[in-house]
Parts: structure tokens; C-alpha cells; sequence
């Protein structure tokens, strides 16, 4: 890792203005989920405990998995629609493998095989035949979603009984489940790589100016098809932990997880037009949506609002930036 | 392939007498069926029944899935009516939208059989009874508690309040419990939505604010499985709960009973005599009989011993016992409808 | 008003596009010939009168959304609120009915409340600068969020059972052309005169092509970003009205996925998310296509998945093409 101490000067120049800005946001999403917690814990007793807390955190790791990948992928500005339809399918692939060969190993490898083919189909069409990634992935989602009944007309059941593989969802290390690990090592080793290496400068510099980074060498092409690999692969380890959560395979899951994600990312402030994004803001605008989701169920409100509030939000959050982002360019 | 055939035989040699009866009538030469969402193993299995159904009296079924899209099914209404199908069964994606397609069936002259929701102007319906579905299994739920729970019994269903079929089994079962335990307390109501992840989503919200629960209701088997899910989740101990599923739409329940866990009784629906009842209703239809306006599908609660008796269960696909399946008797009313609500 | 500005767009790139977009047409009615060729064919049941004339009425609707989604696409934005549009404006179409009697009363609500909804979408993408597909699927989880609310999540039904309001969605012209496809063909093809006869449509175009271009030669660029949204908001809603119609009330899971339909059926006509490039009557081509295919397997007894594969399959295949063809021009 000698790349760690390879900060271009054009990285730091862009980082005394952008990188301001991005902090801003940040303070803002802070203190949004700060008002949210405060409000909740004064509203409904039951919300600030360590089982709320532990269920909060248990029930965003999913969608934070798939993030960090919607992450890197919206800042090389290229979006992909088809992650719910393939996280269900590739559920599905992870079941029927280890129900077929008794190896977790092997199905898990499935999984994010598939995942990670989904992904490679997707950044060929859209990098190889050029075709708009929301056209593209939306093509995608109907094809996986018509697919998996191809594949199975039912739920895959476990016939494997591997007790090593309901751990995968329902286990803990110490107090804290097993998929808050897996999502939290995620989230770091995507941080590093976005903020620290090569490769995530190449990602930026993918979205923020493909021309310059085409004349640079780089192969923009080549960079976001990794980046729709890895949102894949990252949907396989998706698929993995739901699979092990409903102790099925399910081809109905998964409605309306992109929509879920792709709000998680733009609520943390990352650029739909590319070259603008960060891993804290993600992991922050997955939690505030999980808590506001959390908090209608525990102050038993009707659950239609969870469909009303993030809406709400996401439209408000991009005012606010529109606002900001107003004032510092007059 | 041969297993269906085997299922056929079976069917064919265990409803000889219905046979004989249909035989004399004229059978229609092809019947259309507007499924609501063929994508779930609930209508996979209605399906499966009415195509045994139709093969033993030698019609021809031919389905067009509405998925879930309320336009769709007008238009495989219209769809059917242009091929001269000679009956139509219907499961609305939704009742209120259903009134101008049976206005139109009518003025086709093609006739109509509802299958689940009945529909405003409609002639008959077949379906079960959701109340005294779920009102049965929880007075099972009771007795069983009875004997192998500790402590007042306290329930989390996770529902579906969307529809009034599932908000009548979730009353039924509460009631019934309560013939066996009258102090029995509804800690949780859910809305789990119907299906696996949400359901499974929202009792981890609620078993996080309080997990001092014993029974787990689910208004259907993703239901009630999302529940089981999000219990094992939160890491609690399996050995004080009861879970109820409702349906028996699938493998699911079956898996979940040969582990012998804390799914211990079942109100099985059985779609496929579903199916079958819907298609006897058809023939009849295109008779022109008099049919009551709602015909009753049998449902019966099953524990992990009886479950087998209805199915033949191999961990990978299920076959229906007709001959135990055609010996329930289904009551001439229900208990309560929709209306009472 | 800037009317006299309208010779912008730079001529021979103009040129060039309008060969494209006539090849383009020309390959869009190849394709359905052959779609429609290829079930003849394949199933007993779809060349029939009663069929064809079907499949027009059911695509109506779509027609009608479609149509507008691509003008706001042609105009640089994206519009993808439709689907829940159409479960709203059939609420207050069947609410004021009921009470009134009165079907005139009951259209001028579904439009109004399609209007307020458009300008809602468009003063936030325009005028607050949110980017617009935030702002539709904003509006599209709130506006569905909401009818859920105030229905409780049950169907309105139509009470007053007027005759006119039945025939809108359901009946037919002389007994033969459903008159859904008559309202949606006349949406269309007002639309498409717009988009091609008028200052109007040439200014949306520019825009979409190049906003910067057309600011600097004087257009209004937000005045006509806006009024794009607000087409497309009522084009929709008369997609919904004919919706309504069809299943006789106010259904508050109508129209789910429509948004997703609508845009695919665009893309496939041709129309470009970069803004400034397809047509209304290309749009209409990429729905009529979807619905042929989508009746054409139904009338095979091909289950669900399939349709769901192929039309997948056969948007990125027409988009691939479509920017092979761009590339090579």
C-alpha cells in the first residue's frame, strides 16, 4: 500500500473547497440524526434501548452493504436500479447451493458469483453498448425479476440445516450481530479505498471529469465497470445474509431495496452527476432512514408514513444542498 | 411429470362419485382463469388444483396472470372474452376494480366465478372462511397452550391490516384463543405487509421494544415465518413460543414442522381444493345451476403429525392427499364476513 | 418572450438528427409489423378484429403517460411521478362524481389536482434547481404514501354508475375502436403537433439539446422546463381518468411500476434521457410494441416471468442499437 501517502496536489486543492463542503453536509446529516434520536428517545421510552439500538443497527446493515458499492458507483455517475431484483435472485443461488452441495463456502462463493455477474452485465451494456445505466439496469431488474421464476416458482426452503449458516444473520459477536460486522469491515476497507488508494481517486476522477481522466490514461470504462462488479458482488454478500435471515431463498424479496439504497446514498450527499460522494455520509443517510423507519413502528404510527417521510426527506436534504452549494458559488 | 399424473390418478379414483355427477352435465370446452399473482405458491397451488380439476373432466385451462396490476386484469378480461373462453374464474388483484369487467363479462354473456374476494354484482364466489379459519386454530392455539405454555399467554400477530380477510382470521384467532385462555393479551398488532422480509423487518422492531411474548399469529406462512425469523434474530430462546401459520400456501410450513420447532399448528387453507372447488363451480356456472353466492372451501388446522396426512411431503415438493382432503367438510356459512367488520 | 429567437440550434446537426429520427421511425413500424406479424403467426387467437383493437385500448393508457414523460425527457428533465399520478387524480375524478353526480365535475377535479401536482414537480426541479429525478421519486413516494393514507387503503368505488364515465374507459367507437384508444391517439397526436409544428416544441427541443445554447439565445429555459412538467403531469392524468374508468373507482394500488413502463416504452421509441432528442410518435411506437408483445404472449398462455425477460431483453437491445447508430452518424 505505498499509494496511502500519494496525495496530488490536484486532490488537495479540490479538497479545501470540496472537501469544506462535504464536511457541511456532514454536520448537517449529524445533527438531523442527533434531532431524530433525541425527539424519538423523548417521544417513546422503548426507542433508546440496546435492543432497539442492536435491531436498528441489524436491520441497516443490509442496505448498508449494497450502499458503499451504490457509493462508488454513483460517483463514477453511473446508477444501478437492478441491485433489489438481483439481491432476491442471488438469495435464491445461495439456498439451492448449499441445499445441493452442503458446503456454506460454495454457496456463498455462489452468491456473490452471481451478484457479481448481475454486476458485470450491467457495466458491459451500459460501458460496452453504451447504454444509459438507468435504462440499462432497469432492463436488468425486469429480466432478474422474470428470471427467478424461471429458476424457481418457490421459495428455495434450507435443507441443509448448516447451523453455521443461520449464525451468518442471526448470530452475535459479543453483543453485536454478526451482519453489523460484516457491513461495518465493508464500510471501512470502501473508506479506505475511496479516500486512501489509486483506485479511488481513479473513481472520482472517473466522475467528475471523464474527459480528463480519458486523457490522463485512465480508462474510464474500465473503472466503472469494476465499480458495477463490485456493487454486485457486494449484492451477492446482500443476498448471503438474507438468505440466512428468512432461512429461505426468496424470489419475491427485495421490492424496492434500490430505491431503499440509491435514497441512503443521495440523502449522504453523494452526486448523482458523479465525482461527489463519501462512505460517512451513506452510513449516515442509511441511518437516518432506518431510525425514522424504526421510530413510525415504535411510536405506532401508520406505517403508510414510511413511505411519506423519506420521501420527504431525500427532496428536503437536496434543497438544503441546492441552498448551500447556492451561496458558495455566489 | 409422473408425479402429477400420480396426483391425477389419485384425484380421479378418490372423486368418482363428483365425477359421475359432472358427467351427465355438459362440460365447457375451455375455461380462462385471471390470476392475481401466479408468482406465489399460494396461487401456484390453486392453479395446480384446477388444472387436475379440468384435466379429469377433460377442459381445457388456460390462465393469464394479472401480476399484481389492476389494469392487466382488465385486460386479460377482454383478452379471454376475444378467445371465446366459455368461463371466466377471476381472483381480483382488487374488488372495487373488478365491478366494470364482470358488467362486461355479462353483457358478453360469458359467466363469471370469483375465486377469494367477492366483487360487487357478482353471481357466486368460492373461498374459504377467514374468521372461523383463524377462530379454530386459535382455539387449537389455546388447548396447546394450555398444556405446554408457561405463564398468561401473549400474542404478537403479525397481520395484515390492509385486507379484511386477513384482519378476520387475526380477529378469529384472538377470539379463539380466548375460548381456551380468556386472559390472553394482544401485546403486538403488526402490519407485516404479507410477505417474508417485512414481516420479518417489523417484528424485529416490535420484539426489540418488548420481546416478553409466546405466541407468534401470522395472518399467512410469510407471515408468521417472518416472525419466527426475526425472533431467532434477536437470539431469544425457542423453547416457550408458539408459532401459528396460516395457509399452508407452500413448502415452507412443511419444512418448518418436520424440525419439530415451536411451529406447531398450521390453518391450512389447502389452495389446491381451492382450485378444484373453483373449477366444479365453472361447470356448474355454464349450466346455468343455481349456485349459492358463496361457496365454502374447507380449511383445518393441522399439527405436525396430521400435516402429513393431507400432504406427501419429500423436502422438495408437496402432493395433496385428495381422499383425505375431500373428506373435510366446509361449513354452509361462516362464522363472520367481511361485512361484520 | 423570446419568440423570435428560435434559429438557435446550430442547422446541419439538426439535419442530421431529423434522418435519424426518421430512420428511427421506420424502424420502429418495422418492428411492430413484425411483432405483430410473428403472434399472428405463432397464436390462433391474436389476429382477430376483436384482439387488435384490444390490445389499442389497453395500451391508451400508457400511451398517454409515456407521452408526456418524453416531453419532459426531450426537455432535459425526467418525470418519474406518473405512477402514482394516476392513483391520485382518480381519487378526487371519483370522490367529486359521487357527490355530485356531475362526470364535468369530476374531470376538472382529476385535472386540477394533475395540474397542482405538475406545477409542484416542476417548481421544485426548476426553480428550486433540485435535481428533478430526487425531486419525481420524492413525489413518487409521497404522493402514493398519501393516497394509501386518505383511502386507508381501500378502494372508492364508483356509485353513481353514469353511463358516460363507464364508456370513457370500456366502450366503443361504432362497436369497433375502444374509445380509450381514440382519447389516448388524440392526446398523442396533439402532443406530437406541439412538440413539431410549433415555437413552442422547437424551443423544448433546444433546450434539451443544449440549455446553456438556449439561454444564451434568449429562451426562457425554466419557463418551458416547467411547462414540460406540467404536460406531462396532465397527459398523465388523463391516463389516469381512463384508468379510473376501466376498474370503476379509485384504486389505491393502480398504476404501480407504470413509471418504470412509461420510461422504458420512451426509451424504446427512442427518445433520449440526455435530453433533446425522439418524438411523441416514436414514444407511442415503443408502446404500442411493449403491448403487442405483452398480449401476444398472454394469448400463448407464456407465463409472467417471460414477458418480464423479454421486454427487459428487448429495451437494452433497442437502446444498444439506437446508440450504435448515434455513434456511427
Amino acid at each position: 500500500m505505498s499509494v496511502t501517502s500519494d496525495q496530488s496536489p490536484t486532490r488537495q486543492a479540490r479538497g479545501l473547497s470540496l472537501g469544506g463542503l462535504l464536511r457541511n453536509e456532514q454536520i448537517f446529516l449529524i445533527i438531523l440524526l442527533a434531532v431524530l434520536i433525541v425527539g424519538l428517545s423523548l417521544a417513546a421510552p422503548r426507542f433508546m434501548t440496546a435492543e432497539n439500538a442492536t435491531a436498528i443497527l441489524h436491520q441497516s446493515a443490509m442496505v448498508l452493504i449494497v450502499a458503499v458499492g451504490m457509493t462508488m458507483l454513483l460517483i463514477t455517475a453511473e446508477v444501478d436500479i437492478s441491485v433489489g431484483a438481483s439481491l432476491a435472485f442471488a438469495s435464491c443461488v445461495v439456498m439451492d447451493v448449499i441445499n445441493t452441495t452442503s458446503s456454506l463456502t460454495l454457496g456463498i462463493l455462489a452468491g456473490l458469483a452471481f451478484g457479481g455477474g448481475v454486476g458485470l452485465f450491467n457495466g458491459l451494456v451500459v460501458t460496452r453498448l453504451k447504454v444509459n445505466s438507468l435504462i440499462a439496469t432497469i432492463a436488468t431488474m425486469m429480466i432478474l425479476q422474470g428470471g427467478v421464476f424461471l429458476y424457481t416458482r418457490e421459495a428455495v426452503q434450507n435443507h441443509h440445516q448448516i447451523e453455521a449458516f443461520s449464525l451468518i444473520a442471526t448470530g452475535y459477536v459479543g453483543p453485536v450481530p454478526v451482519p453489523v460486522i460484516i457491513a461495518a469491515l465493508l464500510a471501512v476497507v470502501f473508506y479506505v479505498m475511496l479516500n486512501y488508494t489509486l483506485i479511488g481517486r481513479r473513481v472520482f476522477a472517473v466522475g467528475s471529469n471523464p474527459k480528463a481522466a480519458r486523457l490522463s490514461g485512465l480508462s474510464p470504462e474500465t473503472i466503472k465497470l469494476v465499480a458495477f462488479v463490485v456493487t454486485g458482488i457486494l449484492v451477492g454478500v446482500a443476498a448471503t445474509i438474507l438468505a440466512s435471515l428468512l432461512n429461505a431463498g426468496q424470489p419475491t424479496a427485495g421490492r424496492g431495496f434500490e430505491l431503499i439504497v440509491i435514497a441512503a446514498v443521495l440523502l449522504g450527499g453523494t452526486s448523482l452527476f458523479g465525482g461527489k460522494g463519501t462512505i460517512a455520509g451513506t452510513i449516515l443517510g442509511v441511518l437516518i432512514l432506518k431510525i425514522i423507519d424504526n421510530g413510525i413502528i415504535i411510536l405506532r404510527w401508520n406505517q403508510d408514513l414510511q413511505i411519506i417521510v423519506p420521501g420527504v426527506v431525500i427532496i428536503l436534504a437536496m434543497f438544503l444542498d441546492q441552498l448551500r452549494k447556492g451561496r458558495t458559488d455566489g | 411429470m409422473h408425479k402429477s399424473m400420480k396426483t391425477l390418478l389419485i384425484a380421479a379414483a378418490s372423486t368418482v362419485a363428483m365425477v359421475a355427477t359432472t358427467m351427465a352435465q355438459e362440460t365447457p370446452k375451455t375455461v380462462g382463469y385471471i390470476v392475481n399473482y401466479a408468482t406465489h405458491e399460494w396461487y401456484q397451488n390453486v392453479i395446480g388444483g384446477m388444472q387436475d380439476r379440468a384435466a379429469e373432466l377433460g377442459i381445457e385451462l388456460e390462465v393469464i396472470d394479472a401480476n399484481l396490476d389492476i389494469a392487466k386484469q382488465v385486460s386479460a378480461a377482454e383478452d379471454f372474452m376475444a378467445r371465446n373462453v366459455d368461463v371466466m374464474i377471476i381472483t381480483p388483484v382488487n374488488e372495487e376494480g373488478a365491478v366494470p369487467i364482470l358488467r362486461r363479462a355479462k353483457a358478453a354473456g360469458v359467466p363469471v366465478v370469483l375465486e377469494g374476494n367477492p366483487v360487487v354484482g357478482m353471481d357466486t364466489l368460492v373461498a374459504i372462511c377467514d374468521y372461523d379459519t383463524g377462530y379454530n386454530a386459535g382455539v387449537e392455539a389455546g388447548k396447546w397452550a394450555k398444556e405446554n405454555l408457561e405463564g398468561p399467554v401473549r400474542v404478537m400477530n403479525v397481520g395484515l391490516p390492509l385486507l379484511s380477510a386477513t384482519v378476520l382470521r387475526s380477529n378469529g384467532f384472538m377470539d379463539g384463543i380466548r375460548t381456551e385462555m380468556p386472559d390472553a393479551e394482544l401485546v403486538h398488532d403488526l402490519d407485516g405487509g404479507g410477505n417474508p422480509d417485512r414481516a420479518q423487518e417489523v417484528s424485529a422492531a416490535a420484539l426489540a421494544a418488548d420481546s416478553d411474548i409466546n405466541v407468534i399469529y401470522g395472518i399467512n406462512d410469510s407471515s408468521a415465518l417472518g416472525g419466527l425469523q426475526a425472533w431467532r434474530a434477536a437470539g431469544l430462546p425457542e423453547d416457550n413460543l408458539l408459532v401459528v401459520g396460516t395457509g399452508g400456501e407452500g413448502l415452507a410450513f412443511l419444512n418448518e414442522m418436520a424440525k419439530d420447532g415451536p411451529l406447531q399448528l398450521e390453518a391450512a387453507m389447502f389452495p389446491e381444493k381451492v382450485g378444484f372447488t373453483s373449477m366444479d363451480a365453472a361447470v356448474a356456472m355454464f349450466n346455468g345451476e343455481d349456485l349459492p353466492e358463496h361457496i365454502v372451501s374447507p380449511t383445518h388446522t393441522l399439527t405436525p403429525e396430521t400435516a402429513l396426512e393431507f400432504y406427501d411431503f419429500d423436502g422438495e415438493s408437496r402432493q395433496i392427499n385428495w381422499e383425505r382432503v375431500n373428506e373435510l367438510e366446509a361449513p354452509d356459512q361462516c362464522m363472520k364476513y367481511a361485512s361484520d367488520l | 418572450m423570446q419568440q423570435s429567437a428560435d434559429t438557435a440550434a446550430p442547422a446541419p446537426a439538426r439535419k442530421a438528427d431529423h434522418r435519424l429520427f426518421r430512420g428511427n421511425l421506420v424502424a420502429l413500424v418495422v418492428s411492430l409489423a413484425l411483432v405483430i406479424g410473428f403472434f399472428a403467426l405463432a397464436t390462433e387467437h391474436f389476429w382477430s378484429l376483436r384482439n387488435i383493437t384490444n390490445v389499442l385500448g389497453q395500451a391508451s393508457i400508457l400511451m398517454c403517460l409515456t407521452a408526456g414523460v418524453a416531453i419532459v425527457f426531450i426537455s432535459g428533465e425526467v418525470d418519474i411521478s406518473v405512477g402514482s399520478l394516476v392513483a391520485a387524480i382518480a381519487i378526487p375524478l371519483i370522490v367529486i362524481m359521487n357527490a355530485t353526480g356531475s362526470l364535468a365535475l369530476g374531470l376538472g377535479g382529476a385535472l386540477a389536482l394533475g395540474l397542482l401536482i405538475g406545477v409542484v414537480n416542476g417548481y421544485l426541479s426548476v426553480y428550486l434547481k433540485i435535481n428533478s429525478l430526487i425531486v419525481t421519486l420524492g413525489t413518487l413516494f409521497i404522493i402514493r404514501g398519501l393516497v394509501y393514507l386518505y383511502t386507508g387503503k381501500r378502494a372508492i368505488a364508483d356509485t353513481v354508475y353514469l353511463e358516460s364515465f363507464f364508456q370513457l374507459g370500456n366502450g366503443r367507437l361504432w362497436g369497433l375502436i375502444p374509445y380509450p384508444a381514440l382519447v389516448a391517439f388524440a392526446l398523442v397526436g396533439g402532443l406530437a403537433v406541439l412538440m413539431t409544428q410549433t415555437r413552442f416544441g422547437r424551443k423544448v427541443y433546444a433546450v434539451g439539446g443544449n440549455a446553456e445554447v438556449a439561454r444564451l439565445a434568449g429562451y426562457n429555459v425554466r419557463r418551458i422546463k416547467f411547462t414540460c412538467f406540467v404536460i406531462s403531469s396532465l397527459a398523465a392524468t388523463v391516463g389516469g381518468i381512463l384508468l379510473a374508468s376501466r376498474l370503476g373507482s379509485a384504486v389505491h394500488v393502480a398504476g404501480l411500476n407504470y413509471e418504470f413502463q412509461a420510461v422504458a416504452a420512451a426509451v424504446l421509441g427512442g427518445v433520449s434521457l440526455a435530453g433533446g432528442i425522439g418524438g411523441l410518435i416514436g414514444s407511442a411506437l415503443g408502446v404500442l410494441i411493449l403491448a403487442f408483445v405483452s398480449n401476444g404472449l398472454g394469448m400463448m398462455s407464456a407465463p409472467t416471468e417471460w414477458q418480464l425477460v423479454i421486454t427487459g431483453a428487448i429495451i437494452i437491445a433497442a437502446v444498444a442499437l439506437d446508440s450504435a447508430k448515434r455513434e456511427r452518424a
